[in-house]
């Protein structure tokens, strides 16, 4: 045990068990007859009631509760099926779930007494080619009440969640930081369960009962494949749900759980005036057909990624090796400079080998380790990101991990910061692994510091900002720890679409300029490193990567726009109690 | 316009509608003693031309709305990889002009439209991929065209044998 907050693997690493329907079917039925554990006191309001739900899409649940804790359901008129179920308010909502028994599948149903309208989530294991990754369909419909006219609204999708942040505390001790910057996907830092190092997105729903009172649920697709469904009162940040699914350790998560939040804030968002739509994404279609029951759209990059062997990649590397001067992530990137050209400079990294460099124009350079004789021409390109700020890259031809930097450089400073990629890493070869170098600048005229460092800042953590890289390529960065690059797509209204996260780092280079990268670990293995101007909102920088296409650098050049920034950074502080959350 | 003027071209319109084929078919100047008959055939032809334009545009919306690109030669396209989704009569600029051959059995047509140009965005990079998953990956603009259509007649009927986009230029 080493009594540290930290899982042996980030959720992106672990190897989730390939469990078979029978596997699955053997945990839910422990958790049929008794429905989900509960920390906080469920409730009995549905105790002793018969209720019928009619949804719009056809399907009809007739509940019977014959106590706090069970119930019998009867599906569109079938038989009735004995289960155990939870049930928890907020204000005049309840959210109830269960388990079909001999099945697995089950229920959520968030109920609005007052008006009658409620929304029901079917669940299902077994549905995707991960048995464990839980499946949803949304009804959504009323309560049915003798005498009285069904009610005409409904509980409908909506983007008005879109932007808000909070700081959730469950019941059970569980703390979360979750953010909500799509209409369609959510992002969420695991402070308790995972030490809140890296943030994590995943494909989510949000429905509008009304002003005040949010549906939210979120599936860990590409992880764990666990369902969470929570209700929120956005006014007194209060939230009441549950969890289903199965854990890294393969141990069954049925537990309801109450918590308390923090608002955060809210991040702006890009659809127009008057557009609250919801359901923002189309839902895959193959060959023409009908969705599929559950259909979503869901972004598997670990599936789609190429993965290459040490062996693949040195020959890969070999044969096909580019080095870009245009790029579609440089659309907008400023002109190149020729700052460098002509200079003859020593980089001197403090923990790793000096590197010599004689510019010989704005395009290329001869480089060599310190202690070497041989000098390696190369091509490089440059961007003066700040007067006396230059920020460069180049690939290392002959190096047994093909590296790449990417190096800012401070001529008033006389310090230098290098993002070193490399290959060969333990997961995938071609999956860019990172080192950050920090040193100094030596050349003829210039006397560089002593002690003082680049450093690493949490200045950004929190931090949301658009980058539209090339018409059509935009994204919006939030830096939501401070080892985590999160990304959002736009759909075409504008809205946020999918989402998904890698690792992150930032450096303060000066008062408004970071150098940051994004490594997209089991996504395509990209190594992304943009020196942010908060001044000029721009950025410049280099991609490193390699697929089945080869080793690549390429330019990355964006026009940023400020969405906002949660102030979050107090969260990942180590307090005095040795803890952060 | 004057009152006359009005009850005459209602009249022509009216007498289109009914005996345009017959009329059509006729030859222009058979009856073109007060030259009325043959003003008569020519408006007929310009109609006739004008509500193939009108069915011709329908048509090829309504291909676009099936998600194909429309295969149109277009004399403005900065780009091979530019695909033109849907074409817009424009009621700015200059009014259309039909103009018959004169032989009668031809004619060209200009009509000024704004056409939507979508180009695919490469999918070389990670946030590409995820635009294309997200039923996005292309970016949508909307230019001023003209339409450039010649015309011509088989028997009472007018086709269409050639359709070409240029830049508008005002």
């Amino acid at each position: 045990m080493s009594g540290t907050p930290y899982p042996k693997a980030q959720m992106h690493r672990i190897a989730y068990s390939r469990l078979s329907a029978r596997d699955i079917e053997s945990k839910l039925s422990k958790a049929w007859p008794d429905g989900p554990a509960c920390h906080s006191q469920s409730s009995d309001v549905l105790a002793g009631k018969s209720i019928s739900i009619i949804t719009d899409e056809g399907l009809k649940l007739s509940y019977d509760f014959r106590s706090k804790n069970r119930l019998t359901v009867s599906e569109n008129g079938g038989a009735a099926a004995a289960a155990g179920y939870g049930a928890l308010t907020l204000d005049r909502l309840v959210v109830f779930t269960h388990l079909i028994p001999g099945t697995q599948r089950g229920y959520a149903v968030v109920v609005d007494q007052d008006a009658g309208l409620a929304t029901v989530f079917e669940l299902w294991f077994s549905g995707y080619q991960d048995n464990r990754e839980v499946q949803r369909e949304i009804y959504h419909g009323y309560v049915e009440r003798t005498g009285r006219k069904p009610p005409e609204a409904r509980h409908v999708a909506s983007n008005r969640m879109e932007g808000h942040g909070y700081h959730w505390t469950q019941d059970n001790g569980i703390e979360t930081l979750e953010f909500y910057p799509s209409a369609a996907y959510s992002h969420f830092v695991e402070l308790t369960r995972f030490g809140g190092e890296l943030g994590f997105s995943a494909p989510s729903d949000y429905i509008k009962i009304d002003t005040g009172f949010f549906i939210y649920t979120r599936t860990e697709c590409e992880f764990s494949g666990i369902f969470t469904l929570y209700v929120i009162d956005l006014n007194l940040s209060e939230q009441a749900g549950f969890r289903l699914g199965v854990d890294a350790n393969d141990a069954l998560e049925y537990y309801m759980f109450r918590g308390k939040g923090e608002w955060l804030g809210q991040l702006a968002h890009f659809e127009k005036f008057g557009d609250v739509k919801g359901d923002v994404l189309p839902v895959p279609v193959e060959n023409g057909k009908p969705p599929a029951k559950g259909a979503r759209a869901v972004y598997r990059p670990l599936k789609t990624m190429d993965k290459m062997s040490r062996t693949e990649v040195d020959a890969l590397v070999k044969r096909k090796t580019t080095f870009a001067r245009t790029s579609e992530m440089a659309g907008n990137g400023d002109p190149p400079t020729d700052y460098l050209a002509g200079k003859r400079l020593t980089l001197r990294y403090d923990h790793a080998p000096a590197m010599e460099y004689r510019f010989d124009d704005s395009e290329t350079m001869h480089w060599r380790k310190h202690g070497s004789t041989r000098w390696t021409k190369a091509p490089y390109i440059a961007w003066e990101s700040m007067p006396g700020v230059i920020v460069f890259g180049h690939l290392l031809e002959g190096e047994p991990n093909h590296d790449g930097h990417s190096v800012v450089v401070d001529f008033h400073q006389g310090l230098v910061t290098c993002f070193n990629g490399y290959l060969n890493t333990p997961y995938f070869a071609n999956e860019a692994g990172v080192r950050t170098l920090f040193g100094v600048i030596e050349m003829e005229g210039l006397i560089p510091p002593v002690y003082r460092r680049h450093q690493f800042s949490d200045d950004l953590v929190g931090r949301a900002i658009t980058w539209e890289y090339s018409p059509g390529i935009t994204s919006m960065h939030l830096y939501s720890t401070p080892h985590t690059t999160s990304w959002t797509i736009f759909t075409e209204a504008g809205a946020g679409g999918m989402e998904w996260s890698g690792i992150g780092a930032f450096v303060k280079i000066r008062e408004g300029l970071y150098f940051a990268y994004w490594l997209e670990e089991a996504c395509n293995g990209v190594l992304g490193t943009i020196l942010i101007n908060l001044h000029t909102m721009h950025d410049a920088g280099v991609s490193y990567k390699c697929n089945k296409d080869g080793l690549n650098m390429h330019p990355i050049g964006a026009l940023g726009r400020h969405v906002g920034k949660f102030d979050i950074a107090r969260y990942f502080e180590v307090k005095s109690s040795g803890r952060t959350a | 316009m004057s009152e006359g003027d009005l009850s005459t071209r209602r009249s022509f319109l009216k007498a289109g509608a009914v005996l345009s084929a017959p009329l059509a078919a006729m030859p222009g100047a058979a009856f073109a003693s007060d030259g009325s008959t043959a003003r008569l055939a020519r408006f007929e032809d310009e109609n006739a031309i004008r509500v193939l334009h009108e069915d011709w545009l329908r048509n090829i919306n309504a291909k676009a709305a099936n998600n194909k690109p429309l295969a149109l030669f277009d004399a403005g396209a900065s780009s091979s990889e530019d695909e033109i989704r849907s074409i817009a009569a424009s009621l700015s600029g200059p009014p259309d002009k039909i103009k018959l051959g004169a032989d009668g059995r031809s004619a060209t047509g200009r009509f000024r439209c704004t056409i939507e140009i979508e180009r695919p965005i490469a999918k070389n990079c990670t946030l590409a991929q995820m635009a294309y998953l997200q039923g996005g990956g292309f970016v949508r603009r909307i230019e001023s065209r003209v339409l450039m259509v010649d015309y011509a007649k088989a028997g009472v009927s007018w086709s269409i044998t050639r359709v070409k986009l240029v830049v508008a230029h005002v």
